[in-house]
């Protein structure tokens, strides 16, 4: 695949060493020359040049990129170059980078984005996760917001513990997907139970998350 | 109507002073608190301190009643997020953005956001001036087909009907500036020494009407 990715900080690099590493092929568009170092990223093409002018697009040969990765430090550069990339390049994704979380509800189709990354709040989300226990967190949201992937850890007094995990009452639009246990990855099956401690992952569409955490804390099921 | 500007740089503020003169309600949106000196003490409107597309900040400056919005901030991309989030997610009808970038400017226009690029028009105003052009430009409109132009008419026209003279052109008098004042002609309007005369016509035909104004009147046998 061909991937162009806006902004050649810390970010664009290690996004195209990786991708450099799958067998893509990348290229880097950097506005300042201090940032241009081909030799950081061995393999890649480095353009110098302002991702949000169309001329600079146009002679980098945009329409040929499979994938457009702003990626820059600026939301606004982030925003502009998506929406360029989509209306005027017709790129098939464009993956946008979100630095302040008080712009995150402007990255969408609107603006040309179809995925939207947001390191501030993924690393909220991780602290969460690792922290909190009994609570409902939010790891991940999938499909521009139609889902989103949530884990809960068991409590130690947990009413669940040895209830069969089939006989949770999940409202729809969510379901139990594994149990990370120990160690182990259970695809919750049969009558396998819950015990305290388990790390449930589930997928459930955000208007039922309550009904989730409902669920969870049921005497009785 | 409530209006909401966007940057308060020297035109900004000058934009912002001369809505208020004429009867406008005005709020203005900077990140500087500095800027809005520019406003003045006979300045009654509001002021808002924050990032011109924020949607807080936005909703702050009123832009749910707002009946315009201009984006005229130092930053092009600033200004048609902005101005793109004014219209899209606001409803704001009259919105317009100043952009540097002129090819830029033409991809907005597309989105349906009417731009100011000033640099060419800037540029345009500059070369007038530095290569002494006194050759009449015209005004065309948008198509391009049609163009207004002040004619270098010649004295000898003094005295004659306003349809003959159209007769000669092959063109319309739009109208006539005289004595400071502007004139909108009959066919038996006279045509007066010092006449500042305008004439309407198809394009492709302006240099022929323009040497046409500028020689004398045929003499009839």
């Amino acid at each position: 695949m061909r991937v162009t990715i806006a902004g050649a900080g810390a970010v664009g690099r290690s996004i195209a060493t990786e991708l450099l590493e799958f067998g893509h092929q990348v290229m880097l568009i950097e506005r300042d020359p201090d940032q241009l170092d081909p030799h950081a990223v061995e393999g890649a093409e480095w353009v110098l040049a302002d991702a949000c002018e169309l001329t600079s697009l146009e002679e980098a040969g945009l329409e040929r990129s499979d994938v457009v990765i702003a990626a820059t430090g600026d939301d606004k550069v982030n925003l502009v170059v998506s929406l360029l990339a989509k209306t005027e390049f017709a790129v098939r994704r464009v993956v946008a980078r979100v630095n302040s979380p008080r712009n995150e509800w402007l990255f969408t189709e609107a603006w040309g984005v179809d995925v939207a990354v947001s390191t501030p709040r993924m690393l909220a989300a991780m602290v969460e996760e690792a922290v909190s226990v009994g609570d409902l967190v939010r790891l991940m949201t999938l499909r521009q917001g139609q889902a989103n992937l949530v884990e809960v850890t068991l409590p130690a007094d947990t009413p669940l513990a040895g209830q069969p995990a089939r006989q949770l009452h999940l409202p729809a639009d969510a379901a139990l997907v594994t149990i990370l246990r120990d160690g182990r990855v259970i695809v919750p099956q049969g009558d396998d139970t819950l015990e305290a401690g388990d790390e449930l992952l589930f997928v459930a569409a955000p208007e039922v998350e309550t009904d989730v955490r409902a669920a969870l804390s049921r005497r009785r099921i | 109507m409530h209006v909401v500007i966007m940057g308060c740089g020297r035109v900004g503020a000058a934009l912002a002073l001369a809505l208020e003169r004429l009867g406008h309600d005005v709020a203005v949106i900077d990140q500087s608190l500095q800027a809005f000196r520019r406003l003045g003490a006979d300045f009654h409107g509001q002021q808002v301190r924050g990032v011109g597309f924020d949607r807080q900040v936005l909703i702050e400056a009123g832009i749910e009643r707002a009946g315009a919005f201009a984006a005229v901030s130092n930053g092009d991309n600033s200004n048609i997020i902005s101005a793109r989030v004014a219209r899209e997610t606001f409803g704001v009808t009259q919105v317009v953005a100043r952009i540097y970038d002129h090819k830029r400017a033409a991809v907005y226009e597309r989105l349906g956001i009417p731009t100011v690029a000033t640099v060419p028009w800037t540029t345009d105003r500059f070369l007038r001036i530095l290569l002494l052009d006194n050759e009449p430009v015209p005004w065309r409109d948008p198509s391009g087909t049609v163009a207004v132009v002040q004619l270098p008419l010649h004295e000898g026209w003094a005295g004659y009907l306003v349809g003959d003279l159209e007769e000669h052109l092959g063109a319309r008098v739009a109208f006539i500036v005289r004595f400071g004042t502007g004139v909108l002609p009959h066919h038996d309007t006279v045509v007066q020494a010092d006449d500042q005369v305008y004439a309407a016509a198809v394009s492709g035909t302006v240099t022929d009407v323009v040497t046409a104004a500028a020689t004398a009147p045929p003499t009839t046998s």
